[in-house]
């Protein structure tokens, strides 16, 4: 009776996330994830002696970048490796079962995979509190002087929860350079006829923008005068003073406007 | 599990081999050394990188009258587009996509044939192009293996592996043929890898040398790595882009990348040699001859393995046998090649992470421009000042004409333990690039024609007419005037530019070949104007 409810007991969150899960993938993954966690355990006790705790090496040899884990199917390779050992290399057998290889080898294969995925881009949720690194005074008074942001931005308008519309890391990228505002262009013909509206492309040959009914035109460039406003050209130049401590300390009084 | 060593060896191979070498088509290595007009017989048209012909046809004056000879549609599947040089050899082109290789009349533009490679689970980032010996052809895989083709009909000869795709490797780069070597680079930025340099048997496959870019415990080099752990073992330093030779001193001069783990150097004290360095190699032995290091102890990706240019000419009034690399840290560098001593080192692009060089010509970083957890804003971002897009040297103008980026990244260090892998990213917040003509005597800009806000991956081509090919961030194919970078001829091809153009001349015709996507563009002055013995 005891084994019965310890087993049910362990099996809860399993349980819970199979019975929450309306994908299969889902419920194939919770049960990977739960075999790569037992793995782990197994290895812990079996093996991290040698090759470490997260197996990336000890005494023994690092077994994420190990060719033999990396073709390994589902356990057909570990599997020899435990149940033989290498007495040449003095690692000794291991008498394990079947399910607890096959764990140990998810368990691999797993870290494997973060080892090689883990840094691949920069996780949209990163924590905030690495990211406040600055001083909010210093921000502010930055912000209101050298910085010169006060000139085009308020905290009041444009920036009112400013913090609460970005996520911390796309706030600090935005401080650094806010993508996405649209230049104005202003096109002369020769007859001195002017187009105004919002650029649509623009190379050394072509100019085309969108008018107020949403017409697109297009001028050769050379044949016409062209006035473009690009509201983005004073961060432009913001970036090559700004310092670390400006960003971090910009971003330190950004985040205060919730 | 197959060994690096092992060959698959295809049923037609051995009668294939004989009728080849019998028939003595194709292409003799010998004839490298000096190609002719009507021939683009390697990655960089010869063994000196500057990517310049000396065919004036089309030239300044008459550029602008250029017109469609023809255009080859890949209908490739895949995504990549053209990124690579095509190979021009007895009127045939050669040219590749990741799993693909097409064989093309360069008269006409029509199809011989195609070979397309199984599926596989390589990274499919780009490929670069072929290597040529004789009737074969040489071409690397996404999973990291080496094919040699029948040029004739792009049947495989045989198929040996360079690296194990299971550990992270994949391969992009066109293989360089010096004599009977065939000499190949590797991939793998992501899994804390060990780059080398092969050197096969062109008729076998079989493995001549393997030259090692990081050293083993007591060697040379070994000093600029912790000695104790496996991060030497460990440490990264690819070699993915094609390098150059001097047949004179018989060297072969390769770039290599960056070392790993990429944006956090904490478990890597030291230089980190060979990584983010360009070597001189014994293309016979394999045997390290010299080396200079672009980015000693690089954290921020920056691999050094941009095309090391040679040219033999006046340096400060004392002739010189001269290599110059615009590497991807933004530095321009001009070395004595007969033995690594840097003449001059200087910032071709602006830049924010470096302090100046040391008293070995050598960039000095800036610790606080290191990767961060609360991030760092550093110029240039992690795609670097320059890429893999080949540069071009005009040995007329003294220029070297470079596709530069200006642009700047917040670098998060984002290990959480001991570093691995990447160990952190950037994020790219603004970029601009241009054409940058940089005199190698002062490493200063003579001209840079923008070519629009973001970075841009077209490679370059200069010739004697007075004129540098390009393309801009746009798309347009552009023709620009060699002394002052105006714009004397442009067309729009319908998608980006990523390959380096090349040109040659059959028939009495000189064509300009550039790449567009998914489409090879030939172009040409209209037959009318051509006043030409058939």
């Amino acid at each position: 009776m005891l084994r019965i409810v310890l087993l049910v007991l362990l099996s809860v969150p399993l349980m819970r996330q199979v019975l929450c899960a309306q994908d299969p993938d889902d419920v194939r993954q919770a049960q990977a994830d739960a075999a790569v966690s037992a793995g782990k355990a197994q290895f812990r006790k079996t093996c991290a002696f040698c090759h470490g705790p997260d197996a990336r090496g000890a005494s023994g040899p690092d077994l994420i970048r190990s060719p033999l884990v990396n073709h390994d199917v589902n356990g057909n390779l570990i599997g020899q490796v435990i149940r033989n050992g290498r007495p040449e290399k003095g690692m000794p057998a291991f008498s394990l079962s079947e399910t607890q290889i096959r764990q140990i080898a998810d368990f691999l294969h797993s870290e494997a995979k973060i080892a090689a995925t883990v840094a691949r881009r920069v996780p949209t949720e990163y924590p905030l509190e690495k990211l406040l690194v600055g001083n909010a005074e210093a921000g502010k008074k930055y912000f209101n002087g050298a910085g010169g942001c006060s000139e085009c931005h308020s905290p009041e308008r444009d920036l009112a929860h400013i913090a609460s519309k970005y996520k911390p890391i796309d706030l600090q990228s935005r401080i650094a350079f806010p993508p996405g505002a649209v230049p104005t262009v202003v096109v002369t013909e020769p007859s001195g006829q002017k187009f105004t509206g919002d650029q649509v492309y623009a190379d050394e040959f072509l100019i085309s923008l969108r008018d107020r009914d949403g017409w697109i035109h297009s001028w050769k460039r050379s044949s016409v005068k062209v006035d473009i406003h690009d509201p983005l050209a004073v961060h432009e130049e913001l970036l090559t003073r700004y310092t670390d401590k400006d960003i971090h300390d910009l971003f330190a009084y950004l985040e205060t406007l919730k | 599990m197959r060994k690096r060593t092992l060959i698959r060896v295809f049923s037609a191979c051995a009668l294939a081999a004989a009728v080849l070498c019998a028939s003595g088509q194709g292409l003799d290595p010998a004839s490298i050394l000096n190609p002719t007009k009507d021939s683009w017989p390697t990655y960089n048209g010869d063994y000196s990188g500057k990517r310049f012909s000396t065919l004036t046809q089309i030239n300044r004056k008459n550029v602008g009258m250029l017109t469609m000879a023809w255009g080859f549609q890949t209908d490739s599947s895949s995504n990549i587009g053209l990124k690579s040089t095509p190979l021009l050899v007895d009127g045939t082109l050669y040219f590749t996509e990741p799993d693909d290789v097409w064989a093309i009349d360069a008269r006409s533009g029509r199809q011989k044939w195609h070979y397309r490679y199984h599926e596989n689970e390589g990274l499919h980032i780009g490929q670069r192009g072929v290597g040529m010996y004789k009737g074969r052809l040489y071409f690397e895989t996404p999973d990291a293996h080496l094919l040699c083709l029948d040029a004739r009909s792009g049947e495989v000869q045989w198929d040996v592996v360079l690296a194990d795709v299971k550990l992270g490797y994949w391969a992009t780069m066109a293989p360089l043929i010096i004599r009977n070597h065939v000499i190949v680079g590797v991939s793998g930025d992501f899994n804390d890898l060990h780059g080398f340099l092969d050197s096969y048997d062109p008729e076998t496959g079989k493995l001549q040398w393997r030259w090692s870019a990081l050293p083993k415990p007591g060697e040379p080099g070994s000093e600029t790595w912790p000695s104790k752990g496996d991060a030497m073992e460990h440490g990264g330093g690819m070699t993915w882009i094609t390098g150059t030779y001097d047949p004179d001193l018989n060297l072969l001069y390769w770039g290599t990348g960056n070392p790993n783990p990429v944006l956090n150097g904490e478990t890597r004290p030291g230089d980190n040699l060979f990584t983010c360095t360009i070597v001189a190699l014994n293309p016979d032995t394999g045997k390290l001859v010299w080396y200079f290091q672009p980015s000693p102890h690089d954290v921020h990706d920056w691999d050094a393995v941009q095309t090391p240019v040679l040219y033999d000419g006046d340096f400060h009034g004392t002739p010189r046998k001269m290599l110059m690399q615009a590497s991807r840290n933004g530095y321009f560098f001009v070395l004595d090649r007969t033995n690594g001593k840097p003449l001059l080192s200087a910032p071709y692009e602006q830049i924010n992470w470096s302090s100046g060089i040391d008293s070995h010509g050598r960039p000095v970083g800036k610790r606080e421009k290191y990767p961060s957890p609360a991030g760092t804003l550093v110029e240039p971002d992690a795609l670097g000042a320059t890429n893999w897009m080949s540069p071009s040297f005009n040995p007329d103008t003294g220029l070297l004409y470079v596709d530069a980026h200006r642009s700047f990244s917040l670098y998060y260090d984002l290990s959480n333990g001991k570093p691995e892998g990447f160990a952190g990213r950037d994020l790219s917040v603004w970029s601009r690039s241009s054409l940058k003509a940089i005199d190698y005597q002062t490493g200063k800009t003579r001209w840079a024609h923008d070519l629009g806000l973001g970075g841009n991956w077209a490679g370059v081509l200069s010739t004697a007419g007075g004129l540098v090919f390009t393309g801009d961030i746009h798309g347009n194919m552009l023709g620009l005037d060699a002394e002052n970078g105006k714009t004397l001829w442009h067309a729009y091809g319908g998608g980006p530019v990523q390959s380096g153009p090349i040109t040659y001349e059959v028939d009495g015709r000189q064509y300009i070949l550039v790449g567009s996507n998914k489409v090879l563009y030939a172009w040409a002055l209209p037959d009318a104007m051509l006043d030409r013995k058939q």
